[in-house]
């Protein structure tokens, strides 16, 4: 049996039947992935990227909004009665069957839309940003996921592969690296398509690496070509050693998560696997004419959802659940308003899904509040930080300290309870996202508005109003409160009419809320 | 294998202080003609370079960019079944029998990207091809899928290669593709769609500055973006196969879906207000943002990263690629007097800059096809083929003509920190491997596994070196003819173990003289082709024929 393999190094460290009992392991001092005596039971992230910048309100269907929905986007809006209900107020698209299956067994969790303050409109830019994890106005050259990296393993690509890291630390299905692993030197994963069809290069001896342009792009290219032979050795062997033990249906996207589960099953100690799908800027034609539960972006999410299945499946019949959690991420959501060309402009933020069987199964966040007078280019406020959803990964499903993640991601990261199988030990309180008290008043408003809240415990208390197109207006608290009431005034005064957005964090929860400024 | 690092001559070191504009003054030889053709030319054949050395600089740069009347259009190589083209004709102005009739476009855009990939085979000393490729780069497109539209946008960026800038912008606002592909047909009064605007300041023009606000990036705010999809509305393309097949391509202004209303611009443009100009107000709308100099800087980068390096130094950013900017303002965006500067400057001939560049995929195989003289048959089907095959070759790299990945280019020439080294990866190393390895060893069949097979003819090359009795000689000018920057005595002493396994200099001699002496004994030819092959199989699979 497969599972014989992971378990090899059990005797050395904690065994994977612990860690799947909930065995705290928030005792270690060190976190487990890098004390190089359980690589094998290794945790893998698998970040699917949905290129061009999805529709997140025809993805997840914020039922209780349908009323101004229908007057915003009257000609995509899926039916309501067409919606797989996963919750009260939420559903799918009609064509994630799979996805829909997946919530009800556990193994799927919608993160309600996840943004930065300040969005940027550009595909380059954003995915960028949603690459890097910078702020909106910064350019970092670091991925999220290649600063962990590199915090782990410095010097990469030099010395590397090595007799503890054999296998590359990630891998991007394709033909491009995936800018979420580049490091400071050199991007830690590699590309790969077909993980049967690896051929050795050849590799040249006698080059001289001059003190030059020409020296430091030579030695680049020799360094690739060197760690690509290594690496291919070992995925080959994985390859022949793993096993696929689902149907797949015939896309693009279920062939490299096929060939991901495979290299897990084979005991390939890659920590990040990118796929993608690409095709979500619809601009045009993103449903059919008079049928809106059918076109381009409906066949993208059947495509995701029905791969999406399958991968769990195959994941669960080889007993590999409890490894690999995935998530999906786009450069942007769509503008709130329908244009007349049956498509959505870009707009601001997204719902993010999360699967696999140690997410927490549920819908985290509201769903946006969508006005009944929406503005040209408007779109939906940020609820979530992406930031933060990254840095609750790196911490929870990596084991990186909290002060670690505050470093590599954003000083103000504030961990989200999205993960379950923590490796680190849990200080968060539970799911309370009902329980945060805030309203405005007036609503509408003329000048000024006050608002009220309750904070149920001293804790940091973050408060800040976000304009219909995503830039922050204002930051009224950045501190740490008392608990009870609190009011705060917002002066609007200077501000144009419209809706306005404020999004209250109390510790690790938070609540977005719409306000109308009149006209 | 002896591992010695002698060089034939000294690379220097990165000087200091880097050099500017100013003209280039130092020796006018193979080494720099080579690296001057090879970055403005596809895969500069041995013949060319010295051509170039014995006209010098001046003459070469002139060259380069000497009118060339425009290419015959590409034809219908074989396909018997076109009721409006018959074989040998172009259906670049011809409609289609129904619409979206598959064989018709099939071969259509077979023959399109076939006859693209010629264009380049073809072209010697011109930087026409290399400028086509640069513009197709900064003003993508994507799945269009009528060909005579491809046709039509390429046409445009080729006529347009070293000339004005802001005409090309023009131009190309309103190509029936770019329409298409950055959904300008839809951006009427009704429903405007800011897609195309926004690329147009973001991609294409002006660049995007430091944030300096909520929906401000310094160049230009994101109100600039809503005002000039405004401005740009009520464009439609015409022509396409699946509305009307047998219409002429070509696009035009409906009054109607145009905002008639004043648009005003953000303080980034003056705060300037376009009342309606009809369908004159597109191109006062370039006019408009060209008025800003942030323009020449952003397209004079863009060049200098397509022709020099990705790694700016500060001194360039202000000496090089700030000067081009000026030359550019100062010819009211003429691309020429700009590109022949920098061409015939210290800077491009400095050290620091040779070698540097990894190939894109079309230039790592026209550096194989050209300089080692594959031969492709004459006959017109037969030689579209052979041209395709080319293409097809390209694909598997990742780098399609008329299949941009992204609006912002193939992402080798703006994604930090890698740049152009993001050709060179795990996947697509192999197929390069495979390729060069299967173009010297076996030849490849364009036409099928029955076709005749192509492959370069090595001992016709060795033939015209100074002395082909030296092994030395051989690898010295084969690595003359493909590698960047001269390699250490330690490669080839391993290369001349191909030719000579463990023996003397002088077997070779004795074996090549007997085959020069007798060169229709197949038995010695074969012999001494083996070896050959052999070597410069090698050669190529060496990570420094991967740069320029």
């Amino acid at each position: 049996m497969k599972r014989r393999q992971f378990i090899r190094n059990a005797g050395a460290a904690v065994s994977i039947p612990m860690l799947l009992n909930g065995f705290r392991l928030s005792a270690l001092s060190k976190p487990l992935l890098f004390n190089g005596v359980n690589d094998e039971t290794d945790r893998v992230l698998v970040l699917i990227q949905l290129n061009g910048g999805n529709d997140g309100l025809n993805m997840v269907l914020p039922l209780d909004q349908y009323a101004s929905l229908h007057i915003a986007r009257p000609n995509i809006i899926i039916p309501e009665s067409a919606a797989l209900q996963i919750t009260d107020t939420v559903g799918l698209h009609p064509e994630m069957t799979g996805m829909n299956s997946l919530y009800h067994q556990g193994k799927l969790e919608v993160i309600q839309s996840v943004g930065y303050p300040n969005q940027n409109r550009s595909h380059f830019r954003s995915m960028e940003i949603f690459s890097t994890g910078s702020p909106a106005d910064e350019f970092w050259n670091t991925g999220w996921m290649g600063r962990y990296f590199d915090d782990n393993y410095p010097g990469f690509p030099e010395g590397y592969p090595s007799g503890e890291n054999p296998d590359p630390f990630a891998i991007t299905m394709g033909y491009s690296v995936s800018a979420t692993c580049q490091g400071q030197a050199a991007n830690f994963s590699m590309t790969l398509n077909d993980p049967f069809n690896l051929s050795q290069i050849p590799e040249n001896d006698g080059s001289e690496i001059l003190d030059t342009r020409y020296g430091e792009e030579l030695a680049y290219l020799l360094a690739i070509i060197r760690q690509t032979n290594r690496y291919s050795e070992r995925i080959e062997l994985a390859a022949n050693n793993g096993h696929n033990m689902a149907q797949y249906p015939s896309t693009g996207l279920a062939r490299q998560l096929k060939n991901i589960a495979l290299l897990i099953s084979g005991g390939l100690q890659t920590k990040v696997y990118v796929a993608s799908l690409g095709g979500f800027d619809t601009h045009a034609g993103q449903v059919e004419d008079g049928d809106p539960t059918s076109g381009s972006h409906a066949e993208l999410l059947k495509t995701l959802s029905d791969a999406v299945k399958a991968f769990q499946d195959d994941l669960q019949a080889q007993g590999l659940e409890e490894r690999v959690i995935g998530m999906t991420f786009s450069e942007f959501g769509r503008q709130i308003r329908s244009n007349e060309s049956l498509g959505t402009d870009h707009g601001t933020a997204a719902p993010l899904i999360m699967f696999g069987s140690c997410v927490k199964p549920q819908v985290y966040g509201d769903n946006p509040e969508i006005p009944f007078n929406v503005d040209v280019q408007e779109a939906l406020p940020m609820q979530n930080d992406f930031r933060d959803v990254y840095g609750s990964i790196l911490m929870d499903w990596f084991g990186v300290p909290e002060s670690d993640v505050r470093t590599m991601m954003h000083p103000e990261f504030t961990p989200l309870p999205i993960v379950s199988c923590s490796l680190i030990s849990d200080t968060r309180s539970p799911e309370t996202d009902d329980g945060l008290a805030v309203r405005n008043f007036p609503n509408p408003f003329q000048d000024w508005s006050t608002i009220a809240f309750t904070s149920p415990k001293e804790d940091w208390v973050r408060l800040s109003v976000f304009d219909a197109f995503g830039s922050e207006v204002a930051e009224l608290v950045n501190k740490k409160l008392s608990a009870g009431e609190h009011e705060v005034r917002f002066e609007g005064r200077n501000l144009p009419a419209g809706s306005y957005y404020y999004r209250l964090m109390i510790g690790n929860t938070q609540k977005t809320k719409l306000m109308i400024k009149a006209r | 294998m002896s591992n010695s690092t002698t060089l034939t001559y000294p690379l220097s070191a990165p000087p200091v202080v880097l050099s500017g504009l100013e003209p280039y003054s130092g020796p006018w030889e193979y080494e720099q003609a080579a690296h001057l053709l090879r970055r403005t030319t596809f895969g500069p054949t041995r013949a060319v370079i010295r051509q170039a050395v014995d006209q010098g600089l001046a003459a070469t740069i002139e060259q380069l960019f000497d009118d060339l009347p425009m290419p015959e259009p590409p034809v219908n190589p074989a396909y018997d079944s076109d009721p409006n083209v018959a074989i040998g004709e172009s259906w670049v102005d011809k409609g289609y029998s129904s619409p979206n009739p598959p064989d018709e476009m099939e071969y259509r855009e077979r023959s399109l990207f076939a006859w693209t990939i010629g264009q380049m085979m073809n072209e010697e000393i011109s930087i026409r091809e290399k400028l086509t490729l640069f513009w197709h780069n900064h003003f993508p497109i994507a799945a269009i899928e009528d060909p005579r539209y491809m046709y039509r946008y390429i046409t445009t960026l080729r006529a347009h290669a070293w000339g004005n800038f802001k005409e090309l912008a023009k131009a190309i606002t309103i190509d029936p593709s770019m329409l298409i592909y950055l959904n300008g047909n839809r951006n009427s009064f009704e429903a405007p769609n800011e897609n195309y605007a926004r690329e147009l300041l973001e991609l294409f023009t002006i660049g995007k500055g430091p944030s300096a606000g909520p929906g401000d990036y310094t160049n230009y705010t994101e109100h600039d973006v809503r005002e000039m999809a405004r401005v740009l509305s009520g464009w439609e393309d015409y022509g396409f196969t699946a509305e009307e097949p047998d219409s002429e391509v070509g696009a035009e202004f409906k009054p109607e879906k145009h905002d008639t209303g004043t648009k005003t611009l953000s303080h980034r443009f003056g705060n300037k207000t376009i009342t309606n100009m009809g369908e004159d107000e597109y191109s006062h709308l370039i006019d408009v943002i060209f008025e800003q100099d942030q323009v020449a800087r952003f397209i004079a980068r863009r060049l200098y990263i397509w022709f020099v390096d990705y790694k700016i130094e500060e001194d360039a950013e202000t000496d090089v690629i700030g000067a081009m900017a000026q030359i550019l303002i100062d010819n009211n965006y003429e691309i020429k007097p700009a590109l022949q500067t920098l061409f015939g400057s210290q800077h491009f001939f400095d050290m620091r800059n040779k070698g540097l560049m990894i190939k894109n995929p079309i230039d790592f195989l026209l550096s194989i096809y050209k300089p080692l003289e594959i031969s492709l048959p004459e006959p017109t089907d037969q030689k579209y083929d052979a041209w395709y095959r080319v293409f097809g070759f390209a694909d598997e790299m990742k780098m399609s003509y008329f299949q941009v990945p992204e609006v912002a280019g193939w992402d080798s020439y703006y994604r930090e920190p890698l740049f152009y080294r993001l050709w060179i990866n795990s996947t697509t190393l192999p197929i390069r491997m495979r390729i060069s390895e299967t173009l010297i060893m076996e030849g490849y069949f364009p036409f099928g596994a029955n076709g005749p097979k192509m492959h370069p003819d090595l001992l016709g090359i060795i033939a015209t070196f100074s002395n082909p009795t030296n092994p030395n000689v051989v690898i010295d000018e084969f690595a003359q003819i493909l590698l960047p920057m001269p390699i250490t005595d330690g490669q080839k002493a391993a290369l001349k173990e191909l030719l000579i396994p463990g023996l003397p200099d002088f077997e070779w001699t004795l074996e090549y003289g007997e085959y020069a002496a007798n060169p229709d004994n197949s038995d010695l030819a074969n012999a001494i082709d083996e070896k050959v092959r052999i070597m410069v199989k090698t050669m190529l699979s060496m990570a420094e024929f991967y740069l320029s």
